[in-house]
């Protein structure tokens, strides 16, 4: 495997640029599409029922009777100088806020990514394995059943199994403060299983069809063949073809995994950053929610642009640069 | 067995408003319960209360339950305050319980809707009842040691009541109490001047107005650092959108609180808090909505503490627009609703119906005479026919999801068919609902039907001008009615008790024949708590005290 290295980079480097144009253009939808909302800042803070003397002079103080696109340059020039600005619900820096709901939610991505990678793709081998056999049909019918199931409901029975009746696991995921790593990592299976139910079926059936397809190609046959050993084949021939589109499944859901679990973290109360943007999307909080978009908007370029260099690790016939 | 002479011992240098209601107690036109409700307004003393009703032979107030065991920590789940903890801004239930754990107030509006002196030890209006009195307790002092004294109440409440403050009260004290009309008069007395006279003013200054706790004079607006208060509780730790915890304060002017401290947990959703309860990660839920909460109303390990409230919904219907300009068709929907199946089903028992009016079965001054609305669905058609609608009408209804709103929605909707009204429902989310709330730029204040929620209050002062009034800012019905605005303002400057019941009666008639607003019922306040835990005071505004609490 060659890789050319002025290509890497120059491919980085266009991603990069790519990556701040959308999110400079996220941040404008963001903004902009959020004062088309019915409502104004002064009256979510207040309540429907303050007086309207009240929510004028609060929107006063919050400098937002200025012209939208002041606005807009005002925190947009101080965001790019390292300032996230304050939080118009909380009255504090929003940044606190956002890097500790971040930290919670990589947490919380990190340990049901650790159970669920391994055994999604751990699935799909066996399967694949035993294509049309029964242990293929459980694996690829009930991996399927339990993703449709919402994380509500999943969630729910899981709490009430393994917190209420069995008394093994804590009922919410947010640990006592100070609490060490094991601690932490005890507060975060629950919360971590219903999101194991959702991807495992979608991450088993890809890395199932990639090895299916991968067993039935020529080139596996030719290996087979030529007298390797059956387990050299698998690792050296099948797996590295067979895994290239579950790579970029399980790079598409890290954005889900970060930003997306509203449901999960209410329901086991944990403060990530999906929750943080939900609330201050319905409090019209604009630097708590551009910050939180903001922020989620980078983990998803990041991890596309990893998922991008991981295939280009695993297959050498993709060159970047787009010179072959 | 009434004791004459005790009584007229106790007449005496009374005010002749206090004298008329002693005599209705005597007399038997003033119940009990109505006596000692309405003798805490007047500022007359509990214990003194007390001491008449036993001498008008009605026996002596109810005791206090006493908690035994001392000690310990109590964990509270408790809605996700939606911002910074200011008293001056606070609009939300996780906010307000907040900040009476630390802050208190002149008055207290406990379970019973009772008022009993906190910070203030007594009050009184003058014969007009546009001012108000109020002599402050002694040796009362804030957690960072400094005492507490009439400039800092007048500062307190004036700067509620300033419109340049973003205050959340000022809808309370609009047209009752101006900027700077709290004037000190000595170091314990202060005096309220109001706009107009108002009879039930003490209310209003009471923990009913949630944000009407007596904070240092200068106060900086930075409430979330320290929590400064005066109360039975200081603050340990507070971390916005996680939780807080408070330890007993032991320089406290009244009994010390007996639990060592009480740690607050924070939750974006009711079901999650019901899992901690039941998963024993908490104590106490401060406030259970009921169909959420069904699952905890029969369970053996819970007790549900159930206050009667006079939080509503309430149905507008828009008196200035079609089909709703006739006042038959707008009786006609309030009679195809059967409110007592209403309470039974949809709320479980726990609520009393409405009479379509603000006059909920909880205040003393309601006429109780005036005939209950019931379905009759007869009566309805004949309304619709008399006034030319079409089997078929189709009326839009917009409301917000919020608790069983949905659900009452729907019922409506059901009843409304029974009478050949085609309620098309449009249930969206409750800041879509509200919009700016203004005219003009609110869905709750422009459709032609929709259904609001109304939390608690200790009078029904607000409920009856702010969105029933001619010029009032939540008039979603439009009701534009002369003579309504002439009883309103007569029953809040009454003074007498009967005054107010006779103003009442002819108010709740008139909303009965005009109809602009459907109260179908008043619902109840819930907090569950963990079998062996005793003491907890919840208020119908969804506060939680708990001095008194303790945890076996």
């Amino acid at each position: 495997m060659q890789l050319e290295n002025p290509a890497i980079v120059a491919f980085i480097l266009r991603r990069i640029a790519l990556s701040l144009v959308t999110l400079v253009l996220l941040s404008l939808m963001v903004f902009f599409g959020g004062q088309v909302l019915p409502g104004n800042v002064g009256r979510a803070i207040l309540g429907p029922f303050a007086d309207e003397a009240s929510v004028q002079a609060l929107n006063q103080s919050l400098g937002l009777d200025r012209p939208y696109i002041v606005q807009y340059w005002d925190w947009i020039s101080n965001f790019v100088q390292g300032d996230m600005g304050m939080s118009y619900a909380f009255r504090s820096p929003v940044a606190p806020f956002v890097l500790d709901a971040l930290a919670n939610s990589c947490k919380l991505a990190l340990v049901a990514f650790l159970i669920v990678v391994p055994l999604g793709i751990l699935g799909g081998i066996v399967a694949a394995l035993n294509v049309n056999r029964p242990i293929d049909r459980i694996i690829s019918l009930g991996g399927l059943s339990v993703t449709v199931l919402p994380e509500f409901v999943t969630g729910i029975v899981l709490i009430l199994i393994f917190s209420i009746w069995l008394d093994w696991l804590p009922v919410t995921a947010t640990w006592p403060e100070g609490a060490g790593l094991g601690t932490q990592l005890y507060h975060l299976i629950l919360p971590s299983l219903p999101l194991f139910l959702v991807l495992f079926g979608y991450i088993a059936r890809m890395a199932r069809a990639g090895m299916v397809e991968a067993l039935d190609s020529d080139y596996t046959r030719t290996a087979v063949l030529k007298g390797l050993s059956w387990p050299t084949v698998i690792r050296r021939h099948v797996l590295r073809n067979a895994l290239l589109p579950t790579i970029t499944v399980i790079a598409t859901q890290t954005g889900y995994l970060i930003g997306g679990l509203v449901v999960v973290e209410t329901l086991f109360r944990y403060q990530g950053i999906g929750s943080l943007i939900y609330t201050a999307a319905r409090g019209k909080d604009f630097p708590m929610l551009e910050a939180g978009i903001l922020t989620i908007g980078v983990v998803f370029a990041l991890a596309t642009l990893a998922a991008d260099l991981a295939y280009t690790l695993l297959n050498p016939r993709i060159r970047l640069g787009a010179e072959t | 067995m009434k004791d004459y002479r005790l009584l007229d011992l106790l007449r005496r240098s009374r005010t002749p408003h206090e004298n008329h209601l002693i005599d209705g107690l005597v007399d038997g036109r003033v119940s009990r319960r109505e006596f000692l409700r309405y003798g805490s307004v007047l500022g007359l003393s509990l214990p003194l209360l007390g001491q008449i009703g036993a001498a008008a032979g009605l026996g002596l107030m109810p005791g206090s339950a006493r908690a035994q065991a001392a000690g310990g920590a109590l964990r509270v789940a408790v809605d996700t305050p939606t911002g910074a903890i200011d008293p001056v801004k606070t609009p939300d239930v996780g906010g307000l319980v907040m900040l009476q754990q630390t802050g208190e107030f002149l008055c207290m509006d406990g379970q019973d809707l009772v008022l009993r002196p906190m910070l203030a030890e007594s009050w009184k209006p003058n014969d007009k009842g546009d001012v108000w009195t109020f002599k402050l307790r002694k040796g009362v002092k804030f957690h960072n040691g400094k005492e507490m004294s009439a400039d800092d109440v007048a500062a307190s409440l004036n700067r509620l009541a300033d419109p340049a403050n973003g205050s959340n009260a000022l809808s309370v004290f609009k047209g009752v109490l101006s900027k700077d009309a709290v004037r000190k008069v000595d170091d314990l007395t202060v005096e309220f001047h109001l706009d107009a006279p108002n009879a039930n003013f003490p209310y209003l200054v009471s923990s009913d107005n949630y944000n009407a706790i007596i904070l240092p004079a200068d106060y900086a607006g930075d409430f979330e650092k320290n929590f400064v208060g005066t109360g039975p509780f200081k603050l340990e730790k507070y971390t916005p959108k996680v939780g807080a915890s408070f330890v007993r304060n032991d320089d406290y002017w009244g009994d010390k609180a007996l639990l060592d401290r009480v740690e607050f947990t924070f939750f974006a959703d009711i079901q999650p808090q019901i899992l901690a309860l039941q998963g024993n990660q908490v104590d106490l839920i401060n406030q259970l909505p009921v169909l959420a909460g069904a699952g905890l109303l029969n369970d053996p390990n819970v007790e549900i503490i159930s206050i009667h409230s006079a939080s509503h919904y309430q149905i507008h219907m828009r008196t200035d627009m079609d089909p709703f300009k006739d006042p038959r068709v707008r009786r006609a929907i309030a009679l195809s609703l059967d409110r007592d199946k209403l309470v039974k089903g949809l709320l479980r028992g726990r609520a009393q119906p409405g009479n379509d009016s603000p006059f909920a079965p909880v205040y003393p001054s309601t006429d109780t005479s005036v005939e209950q609305r019931k379905q009759n669905i007869a009566e309805a058609k004949q309304l619709l026919e008399a006034a030319g609608i079409k089997s078929g009408t189709k009326v839009p209804l917009a409301t917000q999801r919020f608790q069983e709103v949905p659900q009452y929605a729907q019922l409506v909707q059901n009843a409304a068919k029974e009478i050949g009204i085609e309620i098309e429902l449009n249930v969206m989310d409750s800041g879509a609902y509200y919009g700016d709330a203004v005219f003009g730029k609110s869905t709750w204040l422009d459709s032609v039907m929709g259904i609001t929620d109304y939390g608690h209050r200790g009078v029904p002062n607000v409920y009856l001008s702010a969105p029933l009034r001619s010029d009032g800012s939540w008039n979603a019905a439009h009701f534009k009615n002369k003579e309504y605005d002439t009883l309103a303002a007569g029953y809040v400057a009454a003074l007498d008790l009967e005054a107010q019941k006779a103003a009442a009666g002819k108010i709740q008639k008139l909303l009965l024949e005009e109809t602009p607003i459907i109260f179908g019922y008043f619902y109840d306040h819930l907090s569950a708590v963990r079998k062996g835990v005793a003491g907890v005071e919840p208020t119908a505004m969804s506060q939680t005290f708990l001095a008194r609490a303790s945890k076996k």
